[in-house]
């Protein structure tokens, strides 16, 4: 308790900042050999808030996300996590710190059932012992318990509580992108980074994705990070957008802003033009 | 629920080990000869060496292909604790059992209790084999499950061959010796050929040749009698304690902790590991901690698995080889990966197949590597995959599969 408002009081101190601020990057870059895919990358995702990250393909956008989540670890930077860094730890470790993701390439439990893949997430929060496990004692017994409840529960939101029992890999293309979403939320994060949560899905379900988001910031309290191609569904739902080209930031602002900024349309137009002339 | 139908239900597979034990060890193995008995025990022993390796292979589906090396390590240990312990306190290497351990059946069981002294041993050295064995795995888990791919497959096979090797260069002079080597010129008592004692080579200084001397074996550091395992002659010195009651009762155990852990959160974290590894990352299991968990909880249950084994047949170099590991892979890769039961199933088959047909022996190898094409090609998940033969999912799938079958041909019809 005590740690925790000092830390917060320093943080106003610090910044005086009206908003606190759930994740930030300041300064990362990330080579690959002579491949500069991300440079100078900076963003700040205010608690609460709903952002969207674009770009044109192979921008850095997935990059952004492996640095953020420890996959890969920055050149140069600085990533901080409700105020603490998280540089040079592991992804299990940041994820126990709050923060949870899905992949642009599904990657689903795909032998394990729907409701044992939100089962696993919950892992990460679980108290109980592997003796304790193996005596069954009663701390795990009701552990358990409360993950099979939660795991329902989650499922039960996402529409997907009648297929629990199908293995992952048997779920439809949209299904499988909402499982993911679910799987994620089951470990509690803070902050929820979401990469292409729309691809693949019909223009019905990209429709109920939009509320679905939605409602997971509005009831669950996560920021929310989202790259996404369908700009309708981005503009739509996202309250600020940074734009990435190259691996740099090339504008960030309100949807009508980013929309308007030549910047954004000559990338995205150049690589149309580049398109139609292959 | 009251509380002690929730202890019950908590204690339930360790008491139901307990009782098959009890029930195959008084009940069954009466009407068995040796031999019949020496299979029942070999099947015990190898379901816990498949189960064991199924929760690295089959549930984080790493690929560990040394299982053997930890039957050798738990084996050895074990064997050694109770041979230099036995001469120790004892002075022989009779077996200081009861009605549950190995003799037993051949002794009037009127003069047994029902917990000798020796069983205490036997335990506490089948303990030492595994927690030894543990120790090691650690120690060879901890830097290859950090690297990433096919590392573990090739440390584990040089650890099993390390392991193999070191045990042939042990010490082949065993501590019991011919009566009149130790005492020469003085007369034998009564019914006494032969003593325990340390043969010793000193180098003469005034002759400049060695001469050998002898330690009785009271007089000798307990250090210097545990290591005389005997090379590549093999380990026969070890009292004979494994009996069917401590293989099925201990390849109970293994079961048991195995299904827990399985169907527990630990056992979710294990498999989403084997299913996408970095997904499990990002949902915060820290993978390299869980791989080396299995891999650890696995040596262990091989180390108790070679005690059994010491205690049963003599140790032997060529025992805990490449051939040995392969053939634990097997009754995992055809059990299906992940698959308890499946292993335990694969594990009695394996062990019983080439003893029922004998005159194949030769060519077991060959046998085994068509069986794993075979499987490849036909069903690859392995005999039954990762499910357990008493998941409801496995058997619903098969209901749904009979009835597509029959189904099948009135859905052509329509169409
Ligand atoms: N591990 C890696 N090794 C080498 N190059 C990489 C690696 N990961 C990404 N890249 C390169 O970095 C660049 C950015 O890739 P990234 O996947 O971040 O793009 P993206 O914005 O997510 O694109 P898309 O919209 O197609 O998903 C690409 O040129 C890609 O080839
Ligand atoms: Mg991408």
């Amino acid at each position: 308790m005590s740690t925790a408002s000092r830390q917060q009081g320093g943080f106003v101190e610090q910044g005086f900042r009206e908003m606190s601020v759930a994740l930030a990057a300041r300064g990362v870059s990330k080579s690959f050999g002579g491949l500069k895919a991300v440079q100078d990358f900076t963003l700040e995702l205010p608690t609460g808030s709903l952002r969207g990250l674009i770009g044109p393909n192979g921008a850095g956008k997935t990059t952004v996300f492996n640095l953020l989540t420890g996959v890969y670890q920055p050149d140069v930077g600085v990533v901080e996590l409700g105020g603490q860094s998280i540089l040079g730890l592991r992804p299990s470790k940041i994820a126990s710190l709050g923060m949870a993701r899905t992949f642009q390439n599904i990657r689903l439990f795909g032998e394990l059932s729907v409701l044992d893949n939100v089962k696993l997430a919950c892992h990460v929060r679980a108290e109980q012992s592997m003796l304790g496990a193996i005596l069954r004692t009663a701390f795990s017994r009701n552990e358990e318990a409360a993950i099979e409840a939660k795991a329902r529960r989650l499922l039960q939101l996402f529409d997907l509580d009648d297929r629990r029992d199908e293995a992952g890999r048997n779920l439809p293309y949209g299904d499988q992108r909402r499982l993911e979403i679910a799987r994620a939320l089951a470990t509690n994060p803070k902050v929820l980074l979401l990469d292409e949560p729309a691809a693949g899905m019909n223009p019905q379900e990209k429709l109920a994705l939009r509320a679905l988001i939605r409602r997971v910031r509005d009831e669950f309290g996560v920021t929310i990070l989202l790259i996404e191609h369908d700009m309708g569904l981005v503009m739509d739902i996202c309250e600020h957008i940074t734009v990435l080209d190259h691996g740099a930031v090339i504008s960030r602002g309100t949807p009508q802003q980013v929309q308007e900024d030549p910047k954004v349309i000559e990338a995205y137009l150049g690589v149309a033009e580049e398109s139609e002339k292959q | 629920m009251p509380t002690h139908v929730l202890v019950a239900r908590a204690a339930l597979p360790f008491l139901v080990s307990l009782l098959l034990a009890l029930l195959l060890h008084f009940g069954v193995a009466r009407f068995l000869d040796d031999y019949d008995r020496g299979l029942v025990m070999s099947v015990g022993i190898n379901i816990m060496l498949a189960v064991s390796l199924t929760m690295v292979n089959g549930f984080t589906g790493q690929f560990s292909i040394g299982h053997a090396g930890f039957l050798g390590v738990g084996g050895y240990v074990a064997g050694a604790v109770t041979y230099a312990t036995s001469l120790k306190l004892y002075g022989d290497l009779e077996t200081r059992g009861s009605m549950l351990s190995g003799t037993s059946l051949n002794v009037d069981p009127a003069t047994l209790s029902w917990f000798g002294q020796g069983d205490l041993l036997f335990v506490a050295s089948l303990l030492a084999g595994g927690c030894a064995a543990a120790l090691i795995g650690y120690v060879v888990g901890l830097p290859s499950l950090r690297l990433r791919g096919d590392y573990l497959a090739i440390v584990t096979l040089g650890f099993g061959e390390i392991v193999r090797v070191l045990i042939q260069r042990t010490d082949k002079t065993a501590a019991l010796q011919a009566w009149d080597r130790v005492h020469p010129g003085v007369p034998a008592p009564e019914g006494v050929s032969r003593v325990f004692a340390i043969e010793n080579s000193v180098l003469d200084p005034a002759t400049g040749l060695s001469q050998t001397t002898y330690t009785a074996v009271s007089d000798a550091n307990w250090f210097e009698i545990a290591p005389r395992v005997g090379g590549s002659l093999g380990f026969s010195a070890v009292p004979d304690y494994t009996s069917i009651f401590w293989v099925v009762l201990f390849a109970g155990v293994t079961i048991a902790v195995a299904s827990r852990i399985k169907r527990s959160t630990f056992g979710r974290a294990f498999l989403s590991i084997r299913e996408d590894e970095i997904a499990s990352e990002a949902m915060g299991v820290d993978t390299v901690r869980y791989k080396v968990r299995a891999f650890v909880i696995a040596a262990f249950f091989a180390g108790l698995a070679g005690g059994l084994f010491a205690h049963f047949k003599s140790m032997n170099p060529n025992e805990i080889g490449f051939a040995r590991s392969f053939d634990i892979v097997i009754m995992v890769v055809l059990g299906g990966l992940g698959s308890i039961s499946g292993a335990s199933i694969a594990a009695i088959i394996v062990t019983l197949l080439p003893e029922w047909l004998r005159g194949l022996d030769q060519y077991r190898m060959i046998i085994w590597a068509l069986a794993l094409i075979l499987m490849m090609i036909f069903r690859p998940q392995g005999l039954l995959g990762v499910r357990e033969i008493w998941d409801k999912a496995l058997w619903q799938g098969l209901v749904r599969f009979i009835k597509r079958e029959k189904s099948s041909p009135k859905a052509g019809g329509g169409a």
